[in-house]
C-alpha cells in the first residue's frame, strides 16, 4: 500500500475517533441526566452511548494499526502499548497510548459488568473523564494537521460539545429521584454478591 | 381492553426507538468510513504527503534522502511529518 495513503489514514481515523469518542462522552453524560422525550426513550440514548463507543475502538484501530505499520514513522508496536516508549514525538503519542489503554479498560469492564460490581464499573466508568482530555491533547501534541482549520474546527466544536454538557451535568446534578436509594441498595447487593 | 392498548402502543413504541438506534448506528458507521476518506483528503489537500517543500520551513523525523536543487527546493521522497502551514510550498501546485 502507498506510503502516503497510510498516513493520510491515520490522521482521518485520528479526527473521526476523536469526534466518535466527544459523542460517546456527551451521551454518557446525557443518559446519565435521564434525558428522554416520548420520541426519545431513555435507552435510546444508553444503546447508542454504547454502540459508538464500540465503533470508537473500531476506527481506533485502524488509526493506530496505519500509524504503526507506516514505514515512515517506524514506531513499532511497543509505542501503542507502553505509554512514553515511542521515539517519535514521544510525550504527546503517549498520552494517545494512556487515551487508548483507559479507553479499551472502559470499554472491556462494561462488557463484564455483570461480573465486576456496579461500584467497580462505575468507579473505572470515571477514567473517561481523564481519557477525553488525554486524547484531545495527544491530537493537538501529536496530529500534523492540528492547527489546519479543518481540523482545528473539529477539535474546537468538540470541546466545546463535551465541556457544555459537563457543565450541564454538574450545574443539574442528578435527575433520577430515586439515585439516593438505587445506590444504597446497589452497595448492599455489591456486597453480598461473592466476589 | 385499555390496559391492552396502552401495552401495545409501550410495544410499538419501543420497536420504533429500536428501529431509530438501529438506523442512527448504521448511519454513524456510514458517516465514520466517509468522515476517514473525507478527513484523509483534507488532510492530503492541506499537507500533501510527497511533495517538494521549501528548505528551511519543514522538518522530517528521519534522516531521509533528500535533495536540494538549484531552485533552492528540497525534494524529498518521504511525507512531511511536521510543517508550519504558512510555509509550505508544493512545487507544480497552483498554492
Ligand atoms: C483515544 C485514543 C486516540 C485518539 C482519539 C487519537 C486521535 C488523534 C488525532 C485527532 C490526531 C491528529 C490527526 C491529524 O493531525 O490529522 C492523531 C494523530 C496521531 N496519532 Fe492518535 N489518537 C489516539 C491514540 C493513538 C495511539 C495509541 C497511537 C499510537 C500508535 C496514535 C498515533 C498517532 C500518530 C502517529 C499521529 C500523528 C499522525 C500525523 O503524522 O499527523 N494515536 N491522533
Amino acid at each position: 500500500m502507498n506510503n502516503t495513503v497510510l498516513w493520510y489514514a491515520t490522521r482521518g481515523a485520528g479526527a473521526v475517533s476523536l469526534v466518535l469518542l466527544s459523542a460517546v462522552v456527551v451521551l454518557g453524560i446525557l443518559s446519565v441526566l435521564r434525558v428522554q422525550t416520548t420520541g426519545w426513550p431513555r435507552f435510546l440514548t444508553v444503546g447508542l452511548h454504547r454502540n459508538l463507543a464500540l465503533m470508537t475502538l473500531v476506527f481506533l484501530t485502524l488509526h493506530i494499526v496505519t500509524a504503526v505499520v507506516d514505514p515512515f514513522t517506524h514506531l513499532g508496536w511497543l509505542a501503542a502499548v507502553v505509554p512514553f516508549s515511542s521515539y517519535y514525538r514521544t510525550f504527546w503519542l503517549g498520552l494517545g497510548t494512556i487515551a487508548f489503554e483507559l479507553l479499551l479498560a472502559i470499554v472491556l469492564t462494561s462488557l463484564v459488568r455483570g461480573f465486576i460490581g456496579q461500584a467497580a464499573w462505575r468507579l473505572l466508568h470515571w477514567l473517561t473523564y481523564a481519557a477525553w482530555p488525554f486524547a484531545v491533547l495527544h491530537g493537538v501534541g501529536t496530529g500534523t494537521d492540528a492547527w489546519s482549520a479543518w481540523l482545528f474546527t473539529l477539535q474546537a466544536f468538540c470541546v466545546i460539545a463535551v465541556l457544555a454538557a459537563i457543565g450541564y451535568r454538574f450545574m443539574t446534578g442528578s435527575r433520577d429521584p430515586l439515585a439516593d436509594a438505587r445506590s444504597s441498595f446497589q452497595g448492599a447487593v455489591d456486597r453480598r454478591e461473592p466476589r | 381492553m385499555e390496559i391492552k392498548d396502552t401495552t401495545q402502543e409501550r410495544v410499538r413504541a419501543r420497536d420504533a426507538a429500536m428501529r431509530l438506534l438501529n438506523r442512527l448506528t448504521t448511519g454513524a458507521a456510514v458517516s465514520a468510513v466517509a468522515g476517514v476518506a473525507l478527513l484523509g483528503a483534507f488532510s492530503a489537500y492541506t499537507i500533501p504527503g510527497t511533495t517538494s517543500t521549501t528548505a528551511g520551513t519543514s522538518t522530517t523525523a528521519s534522516s531521509s534522502s533528500s535533495t536540494s536543487t538549484s531552485s533552492g527546493l528540497q525534494s524529498s521522497t518521504t511525507p512531511v511529518t511536521s510543517s508550519s502551514s504558512s510555509g509550505v510550498a508544493v512545487s507544480g501546485g497552483s498554492r
